[in-house]
């Protein structure tokens, strides 16, 4: 691929050169000349600037062109586009170029995923989120299946589980959960601690928390209502996912697709309702500002001690570190019930690794997908960047900030956010978000429900 | 938008200049002592502002370091004074690489506008009373109506087909949708130049080709000058397209590779900023050298 394109490029760079052939000047064959052609004539000084414009232009444009060419043997293209991952994975790429015979590596950090799946030439091997956006490359079989791959076996079965939970293709496994993302509440400890604070593990204790802080002074829960996302992956999830099975929730809600109405027995109207009138009623507890407040502002406040509460997941916690100040912060999960043992923590399939069938390497992008499966690889990943590795082998976390959630997560007590159940066609996070700023809950969930039936209708 | 309040602003001023000066002359006040018009003067220093703002922004975060940049302070002096994020950002996209074929795109781009906008002005002005000059010029116009996110997956598909997803396809691009804009401010200014002065050169012999060449390409040069920027701007701050068409990263522009800094999970001020600047600087430049050609071809374009 890269040793053809050049070529037909330079040619199309000439093609451009002398394009009056275009259907703009059908009737003009005496101007469809070369530019040598008109060399001879004493021209101004306009024509001279134009004619090193070209060459500039071809100069530029080829040098570019001949970059690509430089590398010999096989070139892979890996789709990686998290940016906090980056430091970790220009590196990870550098140490197998240096090691693998013949292949090379290139790093993908932007450009269109459906752009390049659209043209026939995607990249050799994602390193994705993993959410249901993913499902429409899977159900139709553009992915290889990587059954074959003595990695597979080593994926801890409670988190093949949670892959399962998107529509596939037939038997295929189509991608190999590289890293989870474990989200709870974020609090800060100090804070706890000096007034005498234990983390709650029941609904009442939560509500006595959050009375505690606000006769103290202090804000319980600082929101960040002004981002969507936040009010979804925290507010909405955690309160969902303290309460509802959402796996089996969103089963039930496929199965029953265009026949959901807000008075089915399984619509967000019925089973959603009380966990967002509870989420309704921790959201008393919030920073008065809390409407005009995006992400960055919350990490910010969070890591100035502004709240006690934050319902983030660990990624934030590199944010609130760059403000440069220290804090002793850890995670528990968001009680919801009365009984201890329905605490669970959100996950989610943060990485993902997959090939494409189009593809024209298989073998050397397998070659690399096994190198970032090795233990010394991809757990030292996941270390970093704060998540739980997916393999049966993987060391617990030792970070202070989400160990609490090891047991959790080994134990298998978790869900994967409601939120990201629901096509992106469907403006959830929107309806959420005008939940948590006064919307009405009966109507929104009964529009979710309609948005939800017309959708599968049309599908 | 710039365009716009430049040209709102210009007026605004030779209206101010208008109603101070005919008092002045009744009062027979010596030059320079005229009274200040407040209200134009307000409004012109708004306007600025809106400019001048961002910019200062802009400035001072690049300066800045990572924990002053989160602060949530944007209009704060940098303090201390970090260059780190220059460096980090040229290091993080490949600036100089994205910026030679950000370079490249956009000089082929202008180029190629303006020669194939002025050959097919030229011949349809010229043929006007043909009907098929007419309707090809309506056809191009046409063309004005469809945005490229309309056609973006056909178009996707045939450069990966031509193997023409590569910058040189993007500069094709950029060509064919800057054409109709450009084709109307040429037939516009075309139309008011002397037909006779083409004659007389025709009666010394000159072809076609030498009329266009000798005697029309030169007297474009204004127009030419406004379609050159108009090319400029939309190629080199282009994003979309280049995502799209573009299969190799390497051979990203620079607007596509900043793109990394906008994300909705992390915040990257300064190094955005930063990079921001970096690329900001040919477009000031440029403007800065050509400013006098661009307002004065957007008159030109405007009475005619």
């Amino acid at each position: 691929m890269t040793e053809s394109t050049p070529v037909l490029g330079s040619r199309r760079i000439a093609a451009s050169a002398t394009l009056p052939g275009s259907p703009a000047e059908p009737d003009l064959p005496e101007m469809t000349v070369t530019p040598s052609r008109t060399a001879p004539d004493p021209l101004g000084r306009a024509r001279l600037a134009r004619r090193s414009l070209f060459a500039g232009g071809a100069v530029l444009g080829t040098a570019a062109l001949a970059g690509c060419s430089s590398s010999s043997g096989t070139t892979l293209f890996f789709h990686e586009t998290k940016s906090e991952a980056f430091p970790f994975f220009t590196q990870a790429i550098a140490d197998f170029n240096a090691q693998a015979d013949g292949i090379t590596v290139v790093h993908n950090k932007t450009g269109s995923l459906s752009a390049a799946f659209v043209r026939s030439s995607p990249p050799d091997v994602g390193c994705l989120n993993y959410n249901l956006e993913m499902a429409r490359f899977m159900e139709r079989g553009a992915l290889i299946d990587l059954a074959d791959m003595e990695e597979t076996k080593r994926i801890r079965p409670d988190v093949q589980d949670l892959v399962d939970e998107y529509p596939g293709f037939e038997d295929r496994v189509s991608v190999i959960p590289y890293s989870i993302m474990a989200a709870s509440t974020i609090y800060n400890r100090t804070l706890f601690q000096e007034h005498g604070l234990e983390v709650p593990t029941t609904w009442d204790e939560l509500l006595a928390v959050c009375e505690a802080f606000r006769s103290a002074g202090v804000t319980p829960f600082y929101a960040t209502l002004a981002d969507p996302w936040t009010v979804a992956q925290g507010w909405f999830d955690y309160a969902v996912g303290g309460m509802v099975d959402v796996a089996e929730f969103f089963r039930a809600m496929n199965e029953a697709g265009p026949d959901v109405t807000p008075d089915s027995e399984v619509s967000f109207s019925a089973v959603m309702r009380e966990p967002v009138e509870k989420m309704m009623q921790l959201l008393e507890y919030i920073n008065p500002d809390a409407a005009s407040r995006g992400y960055g502002d919350g990490n910010t406040a969070m890591a100035g001690g502004a709240g006690a509460m934050y319902l983030q997941g660990p990624w934030a916690f590199g944010e609130i570190d760059k403000v440069g100040v220290p804090t002793d912060m850890g995670t528990f999960p968001l009680p919801m019930t009365e009984n201890p043992d329905d605490r669970k923590v959100r996950v989610n399939t943060d990485l993902a690794l997959w090939i494409p069938e189009a593809s024209g390497h298989h073998e050397e992008s397998k070659a690399l997908v096994r190198y970032l499966m090795q233990p010394d690889v991809q757990h030292p990943y996941n270390k970093e960047q704060l998540g739980f590795s997916t393999t049966t082998d993987a060391p617990p976390a030792e970070d202070p900030r989400i160990a609490e959630m090891q047991t959790y997560y080994d134990e298998g007590r978790f869900y994967q956010g409601p939120s990201k159940f629901i096509p992106l066609m469907i403006p959830a996070e929107n309806y959420f978000q005008a939940i948590a700023t006064g919307a009405d809950i009966g109507a929104t969930l009964a529009q979710l429900d309609n948005d939800w039936a017309r959708l599968a209708f049309r599908q | 938008m710039t365009t716009n309040a430049n040209a709102s602003s210009s007026q605004a001023a030779i209206a101010a200049a208008a109603s101070s000066e005919a008092p002045a002359r009744r009062r027979r006040r010596r030059v320079g002592t005229d009274r200040t018009n407040w209200p134009a003067t307000i409004l012109l220093l708004l306007g600025a502002l809106t400019i001048l703002a961002p910019l200062y922004v802009t400035v001072a975060m690049s300066l800045k370091t990572t924990a002053q940049a989160v602060d949530g302070t944007a209009f704060t002096l940098p303090n201390p004074i970090n260059l780190a994020s220059f460096a980090e950002a040229w290091e993080m996209i490949d600036f100089t690489r994205g910026f030679l074929i950000s370079t490249a795109v956009t000089i082929v781009t202008v180029a190629g506008t303006i020669i194939l906008a002025a050959w097919a002005s030229y011949a349809i002005v010229r043929n006007w009373d043909r009907r098929f000059f007419r309707w090809s010029f309506f056809y191009l116009l046409a063309a004005m109506f469809i945005p490229f996110p309309v056609v973006a997956l056909p178009q996707v598909r045939l450069t990966g087909i031509l193997g023409l997803d590569n910058p040189v396809g993007v500069a094709i691009l950029h060509i064919m949708f800057q054409l109709s804009f450009s084709i109307l401010l040429f037939t516009a200014f075309l139309r008011s130049l002397p037909e006779e002065l083409e004659e007389s050169a025709r009666l010394d012999g000159a072809t076609t080709w030498q009329v266009f060449w000798k005697l029309v390409f030169p007297l474009l040069a204004p127009m030419s000058a406004t379609v050159a920027i108009f090319a400029f701007l939309a190629s080199w701050n282009d994003f979309m397209m280049p995502s799209l068409i573009t299969a190799d990263p390497r051979d990203q522009t620079l607007p596509v590779l900043q793109s990394i800094f906008q994300n909705q999970f992390q915040n990257n001020y300064n190094v955005a900023f930063a990079s921001y600047l970096m690329a900001m600087a040919p477009a000031i430049i440029v403007y800065l050298f050509t400013q006098r050609w661009v307002l004065s071809g957007v008159t030109q374009g405007a009475i005619k």
